[in-house]
C-alpha cells in the first residue's frame, strides 16, 4: 500500500483559498475518521497549518483512484464549490516521501529553513497517533521524516542564522553583550516592528524593557504588554545610562538622537557598549553617533542586508538537504520493500 | 632516534605551528564561519612535539628546563598551546587557534636562535628549587600575557566588524566582544599575580648572593620591574578608572609586543642572567 500526499500549501495557492480548506484542531479526529471510514485510506494524518494543508495517507487503492477519492473527501469536507486548477498537488511514492521529509526540514516552508513546522507536524501525528489513525507505515515514515529534519539541522546550516529584522537584531546583541540576562531595551516609537524586536529580545532573556513613544497613553499600553516600563517621550535621554539596547521607530522628520547629545551621556556609561537599531525611515539616529566608542549603530538597510545573506546561504544549503532527503527516502523505501519509480502522479490535480 | 634531539623536535614543532599558520589565513579569510578541527590537530600534534623537546631537556637536565632564554621562551609557548587545547575542547573556542598560531610561529622562530640556548649551568650559590620556581613563575606570567593580548587581538578583530558591518562579524563563531574584553582583563589580571610571585621568588634568590653589585643595576632586573610597573598601570587603569574597549585591547597588545621585544636583548645584558 502507496504513501501518498494530497493538499496545498503558500507554493500552489494564496490565502484566501488555503483558509478555505484549513481543519480546526477540533475536527481533525473526526475527519481522519471519515477518512478511513470511506475506505480511501487504512491510515492518516492531516496537517493543517496557516502555510499548508495536507493530507498524508497510506491507501489501499491505486494512486490515481487514491487522488480522486482524497480531494472529493477535501472538497466535501469544507463544502468547496469554487472552481480549482492547480491549488491541489498530489504525490505518490517516492515524492510522497521526499516532500514529507521536505515540509518536516523546513524546505518546503515560506521562511526556507524555519523550525515552527516541524513542531506543527509533530503535533499532527500525535493527534492521529493518539486517535488510532495510523500504523506501521505511517508511523516509520513520520518517525523518520523527525530523525532527517534532526539529522539535517545539526549537519547542515540551512537552519543557521536570522530571517528576519527583530532576530537579526537579538542576534547582533548576542554579538556584543556576553549574556541578555542583565541587558535593558529601549524602545523609542511604539511601532510594529519595534515591538517584534522588543519580544525577540525579550524572548531571549533581556532583563526588563523602557518603552518612550509620543503618545504616552500608546507607551503604557505597549509597557504593559510587554511587562515593562513607560518613560514620557522627553524624558528618555535621562535613562540612557542604565539602558544597552535602543530600538528606534519614531516617524520624526528629523534626526532625534545624534552625535552631540550621545556623547556626554556614553560618558555616564563608562564604557559600556551601547548597540543601537534604528528600524525609522526616516531614521531617527544621526549615522556619525556610530563613530563614538563603544557604540554599535544599525539601521534598517543594514539588518535586512544581513537577514538577506543569510537566506543565501540557507539557499546554498538546499542542495546537501535535497541530497540527505534522497538517500534517506531512498532507505526507507527500499527497507519497507516498495518503490514506484515512475514518481508523481497528478490526474489532473496540478502539483507544487 | 638519538639523532633526533630535543632541539630537533622542537623545530618541527615550529614547523607544524606555521603549518597551523598558513591553514589560519583560510580561516581568517572565511571569517571563522566554521568549527574547525583541522587547526586544531595541527596544534595538537605541534604540541606534542613540543612536550616531547621539553621533556627531552629536562631528563637531560634532570631539572626543570628553564635555565635559559631558549627554555624559558619555550616554556612559556607551552603554556600558551596547553591553555588553548584546554579551551578548544569547546568546538566553539576552536578557532582561537587561528588568532594564537601566528602568535607561537612567531615566538618558536625567535627561540630557535642559537646565542639563546647558551648552555650555562645554574648559579651553584642559587637554589635550584626557588630559580625553577622563578623561572617557571615567570614563563606562565608571559604566557597569560600573551594569551591576554590573543584575546585583545580577537576583540579588535570583532569590534571593527561589528562597527564597521561586516557580515563577518554576526557570521563568525566568535564569542560576544563583552566576553573577549573580560578574558583579555582576566588573563592580563592573572599575568600580573603570576608576574609579582616570579619577581617576589627571584628576590628570594637574590638573598642567597653575598656580592650585591652582581645584580644591583642588572638590566633584566630593571627591564623586569619596568615590565611590572607597565602591567601595573594597567591593572591599574582598568579596576580602578574602568578602561576598556579599544584602548584596553590595544594596551594589552601594545604591552606584550614591548615584552616581546625586549625581552632577548634585557637577557643577552643581563650577567645575572647571562653568566
Amino acid at each position: 500500500m502507496p504513501l501518498v500526499v494530497l493538499g496545498l500549501s503558500h507554493h500552489s495557492s494564496p490565502v484566501t483559498v488555503r483558509e478555505r480548506f484549513a481543519f480546526a484542531e477540533a475536527r481533525v479526529p473526526a475527519a481522519l475518521q471519515m477518512l478511513r471510514d470511506s475506505g480511501v485510506a487504512d491510515e492518516a494524518v492531516i496537517l493543517s497549518t496557516c502555510n499548508r494543508v495536507e493530507i498524508y495517507a497510506v491507501t489501499p487503492r491505486e494512486p490515481p483512484a487514491a487522488f480522486t477519492a482524497l480531494r472529493e473527501f477535501l472538497v466535501t469536507c469544507h463544502e468547496y464549490h469554487d472552481p480549482l486548477t492547480d491549488e491541489i498537488y498530489a504525490l505518490s511514492e517516492p515524492q510522497s516521501v521526499h516532500h514529507l521529509f521536505k515540509v518536516a526540514a523546513g524546505l518546503d516552508s515560506m521562511v526556507l529553513g524555519e523550525t515552527e513546522i516541524l513542531g506543527q507536524l509533530k503535533k499532527a501525528y500525535d493527534l492521529a497517533l493518539q486517535n488510532g489513525h495510523t500504523g506501521g507505515r505511517l508511523n516509520k515514515a513520520f518517525q523518520r521524516a523527525f530523525n532527517v529534519a534532526k539529522h539535517i539541522r545539526t549537519e547542515t546550516n540551512i537552519q543557521r542564522g536570522s530571517v528576519s529584522v527583530g532576530s537579526v537584531a537579538v542576534e547582533l546583541a548576542e554579538k556584543i553583550f556576553s549574556r541578555l540576562s542583565d541587558r535593558d531595551v529601549m524602545i523609542i516609537g511604539a511601532g510594529d516592528t519595534s515591538e517584534k524586536t522588543a519580544r525577540a529580545l525579550l524572548s531571549r532573556g533581556a532583563r526588563s524593557i523602557l518603552v518612550s513613544n509620543r503618545s504616552h497613553d500608546k507607551a503604557v499600553a505597549l509597557a504593559n504588554e510587554l511587562g515593562g516600563r513607560a518613560v514620557p517621550f522627553d524624558a528618555w535621554a535621562g535613562e540612557f545610562a542604565n539602558i544597552d539596547i535602543v530600538v528606534s521607530s519614531t516617524s520624526a522628520p528629523h534626526y532625534i538622537l545624534d552625535r552631540a547629545k550621545l556623547d556626554p551621556l556614553m560618558k555616564l556609561r563608562r564604557n559600556r557598549p551601547l548597540l543601537l537599531i534604528d528600524i525609522a525611515v526616516p531614521r531617527d539616529i544621526e549615522p556619525e553617533v556610530n563613530f563614538l566608542e563603544d557604540v554599535y549603530l544599525y539601521n534598517i538597510d543594514d539588518l535586512q542586508a544581513i537577514a538577506e545573506d543569510y537566506l543565501k546561504q540557507r539557499k546554498e544549503e538546499v542542495a546537501r538537504c535535497e541530497q540527505i532527503i534522497r538517500e534517506k527516502a531512498e532507505a526507507l523505501l527500499s527497507h519497507t520493500g516498495r518503490r514506484e519509480p515512475d514518481g508523481a502522479v497528478r490526474p489532473a490535480f496540478g502539483r507544487e | 632516534m638519538d639523532w633526533l634531539t630535543d632541539r630537533h623536535y622542537f623545530l618541527l614543532a615550529v614547523i607544524v605551528y606555521g603549518l597551523s599558520m598558513i591553514y589560519s589565513v583560510f580561516l581568517w579569510r572565511n571569517g571563522f564561519r566554521r568549527d574547525n578541527r583541522v587547526n586544531y590537530l595541527l596544534l595538537l600534534l605541534a604540541f606534542g612535539l613540543h612536550t616531547a623537546a621539553m621533556l627531552r631537556r629536562g631528563f637531560r637536565l634532570d631539572r626543570c628546563p628553564v635555565t635559559n632564554l631558549y627554555e624559558a621562551t619555550i616554556f612559556a609557548m607551552w603554556t600558551i598551546v596547553a591553555v588553548y587545547l584546554a579551551v578548544g575542547l569547546w568546538s566553539r573556542l576552536r578557532f582561537l587557534g587561528a588568532f594564537a598560531s601566528p602568535v607561537l610561529f612567531g615566538i618558536g622562530v625567535f627561540a630557535l636562535m642559537p646565542s639563546l640556548d647558551a648552555t650555562h649551568g645554574p648559579r651553584p650559590e642559587l637554589p635550584a628549587a626557588w630559580t625553577s620556581v622563578h623561572a617557571a613563575l615567570m614563563s606562565l606570567s608571559y604566557g597569560a600575557f600573551g594569551l591576554s593580548a590573543v584575546a585583545a587581538l580577537m576583540y579588535l578583530t570583532q569590534e571593527r566588524n561589528l562597527k564597521f558591518h561586516k557580515l563577518q562579524a554576526i557570521f563568525s563563531l566568535m564569542p560576544p566582544i563583552q566576553r573577549l574584553e573580560a578574558v583579555a582583563g582576566r588573563l592580563l589580571v592573572s599575568g600580573f599575580i603570576l608576574l609579582t610571585l616570579g619577581l617576589l621568588s627571584g628576590v628570594v634568590d637574590l638573598t642567597h648572593i653575598n656580592n650585591p653589585h652582581l645584580y644591583r643595576g642588572d638590566p633584566k632586573i630593571v627591564w623586569s620591574i619596568g615590565v611590572w610597573l607597565l602591567y601595573l598601570g594597567l591593572v591599574i587603569l582598568r579596576w580602578r578608572f574602568a578602561q576598556g574597549g579599544r584602548r584596553f585591547a590595544l594596551s594589552a597588545i601594545g604591552s606584550f609586543v614591548f615584552v616581546l621585544l625586549t625581552f632577548w636583548g634585557t637577557n643577552v645584558l643581563s650577567p645575572l642572567h647571562n653568566p
